[in-house]
């Protein structure tokens, strides 16, 4: 605080210092145009002397005689002017040539005058840009300074992969120019080939620069997640990769979120950020007044994650934004909100779709069971398998949840006998109607207790937008039906067509 | 070992302020050289707008001696050529002497490195 206040301080003098140079400029400029205006004058009555002098052949005057008399005496040769064209020369002209002597004198004259001015002007702007400063500095006025902080590199690692050189081209171009090298001089032929060898080995060096260089960013993005602005989370950055093939159990995610909690770091997301850092966040920006002498804002920039935005069907848009890490976000989100720990928190990392199916399995009624393919469900709109239906009431919520948060999920097929995702969207739909056409929304959904009787969800991976599509229309002649009568559906056809 | 570097410090301080002086010399007088340069500028300029007829004369002490036009002209013209010169020329010496100062300033500025330290030195060993 001492150092800012003397840097301050010196700041403040060395501005003035540049303000009272910048002035005294301005009074040359000021003391040089007085100058230049007076010379401006005489030659204005010159040149009246000069049209008046030649109207008479001769005048009677008082003629100084040194410096202190004058005598009475005559004008003579009025039209005889012996003008001093400067550096000891003279030229005896006519009044009218003296005039145009005179003329041209005195646009020499106008143009150092105009030249004067302007420099007078960009000074005394300058003295003004001064004295800004010294408010700012100074804290007076009405001026804040906004600061924006820029993080270490490690932030900019986090989002996305960074624009890494084209590897698998590097090489053959390079081989290219080697041979071409090698062509161009037989004579420095070695040299070339030299430089060959060299600029090989740097892309050598080069290429495992890079290679580090991911692996940070994988590391980066472990830690830090991936940045989500959909304002469902405020949860923490989601460990997706990370626990690659670990069906570990929910307390090791628990302790990792813990930690990537820790970690996180505000200033870029505004959008994800953990009630501790959030206050952090909050501290930082906002105005501080201390020992800059300056109101100050900080400043952060929020990064916006890549949306992309499919068009499933008919009227139907899908924000297409890094759909695993949402997932896994809708499950932490999940998790917190239902404060039940499951052994299902262990299965969020899907990494291959082989993930999705163990993270999907059927509510133990002793062992997980795991779905069918997703293909074949379809067939179970509606099918009212007794197994799912007595999943406990936490599985349902988790469930519900998953289908809250992705709703280009919400209705997507079930992928076994048990799963009827229909059944659980009508209870969804009248909550959210507009949900299902909709991209995820961005708000927190608190799902309220839902009885047993409703089936769970299950969720396919959102690689198959159409066929939401195609559930929404199936589900929507279903979804009246709430008891869930699990037949299949091509039974109930069946039925009905009997 | 202190003193001796104080009495180098010394001589190099002299020098360098020698050196000042002599650039602010040739500045000067190049200033004066511009300022000709404009002048012989408006003669010039001048004696083209008059014609034959008018007699010119050049000063020289307290004589007024009549010059014809064209000799004039062209007296003024070699003038101006020539101030050019100078004016080059004194540039180029304006070059040199920065230059030679910067070089001074730097060893100075050792110098007096130098002369600190051993000053901390000496102070330490007192």
């Amino acid at each position: 605080m001492a150092e800012r206040n003397k840097r301050n301080i010196e700041v403040l003098q060395g501005v003035d210092r540049l303000r009272v140079g910048h002035k005294k400029v301005v009074k040359g400029c000021e003391v040089q145009i007085q100058h230049w205006e007076k010379v401006k004058g005489d030659y204005e009555a010159l040149e009246d002397q000069l049209k008046t002098l030649p109207d008479e052949v001769s005048y009677d005057i008082m003629v100084p005689f040194g410096p202190l008399a004058f005598m009475p005496g005559k004008l003579v040769h009025t039209n005889e002017i012996t003008v001093l064209l400067g550096d000891n020369w003279f030229a005896k002209c006519s009044a009218k040539q003296a005039q145009k002597l005179l003329e041209h004198r005195k646009k020499h004259v106008r143009s150092a005058l105009d030249d004067l001015h302007k420099t007078k002007k960009n000074f005394e702007a300058r003295v003004g840009f001064t004295e800004d400063l010294e408010k700012l500095s100074g804290a007076k006025g009405d001026y804040v300074d906004i600061r924006e902080e820029v993080e270490s590199i490690e932030e900019f690692v986090r989002k996305g992969k960074q624009r890494v050189a084209l590897k698998p081209h590097t090489k053959p171009k390079m081989e290219a120019v080697v041979k071409m090298e090698e062509e161009e001089g037989g004579g420095e032929g070695d040299g070339g080939s030299r430089r060959g060898v060299l600029s090989e080995e740097e892309l050598w060096a080069r290429l495992d620069e890079l290679e580090a260089k991911e692996k940070l960013e994988e590391e980066h993005d472990r830690h830090f997640g991936s940045v989500d602005t959909n304002g469902n989370d405020d949860t923490t950055s989601s460990s997706e990769e990370e626990k690659e093939g670990d069906g570990g159990g929910h307390h090791r995610v628990n302790g990792h979120d813990e930690r990537s909690e820790g970690k996180m770091t505000v200033p870029h997301n505004s959008g994800q950020v953990n009630g501790t850092t959030r206050e952090e966040e909050e501290e930082d920006k906002g105005e501080e007044e201390e020992g800059n002498g300056l109101p100050t804002i900080y400043f952060s920039h929020t990064v916006e994650p890549k949306k992309v935005r499919i068009n499933t069907g008919k009227n139907t848009m899908l924000k297409f934004s890094e759909l695993k890490e949402q997932k896994q976000q809708a499950k932490r989100k999940k998790k917190i909100g239902t404060s039940n720990g499951h052994s299902h928190h262990g299965l969020h990392n899907i990494t291959t779709p082989t993930d999705i199916y163990r993270l999907f399995v059927d509510v133990k009624n002793g062992e997980p069971i795991p779905r069918k393919s997703i293909l074949k469900s379809r067939s179970r709109e509606n099918s009212g398998c007794s197994d799912t239906s007595e999943s406990s009431a936490a599985d349902f919520e988790e469930r519900r949840t998953f289908g809250r948060t992705l709703s280009h999920d919400e209705n997507t097929c079930s992928d076994t006998s048990d799963g009827i995702t229909e059944e659980d969207s009508p209870t969804g739909n009248p909550l959210h109607p507009t949900r299902r056409f909709e991209a995820f929304s961005c708000t927190v959904v608190e799902k309220e207790p839902i009885p047993l009787s409703i089936p769970h969800l299950t969720i396919v991976p959102p690689a198959l937008p159409t066929i939401p599509e195609r559930k929404l229309e199936e589900v929507a002649p279903d979804a009246p039906r709430e008891a869930p009568k699990r037949v299949s559906k091509f039974k109930a056809a069946r039925l009905q067509q009997k | 070992m202190a003193e001796a570097i104080q009495k180098k410090l010394q001589s190099e301080l002299e020098k360098y302020q020698q050196m000042q002086k002599d650039v602010s010399k040739s500045m000067s007088a190049r200033q004066k050289l511009e300022a000709q340069v404009t002048e012989n500028n408006i003669v010039k300029e001048e004696l083209d707008l008059l014609d034959t007829q008018n007699t010119v004369y050049k000063l020289i002490g307290p004589v007024l001696v009549k010059q014809d036009l064209e000799e004039a002209k062209a007296t003024v013209a070699k003038r101006l050529e020539y101030i050019n010169g100078e004016i080059q020329r004194y540039e180029t010496l304006l070059k040199d002497m920065e230059k030679k100062s910067d070089q001074h300033r730097e060893v100075l500025s050792s110098l007096q490195q130098e002369y600190q330290r051993a000053q901390g030195l000496a102070v330490g060993k007192v």
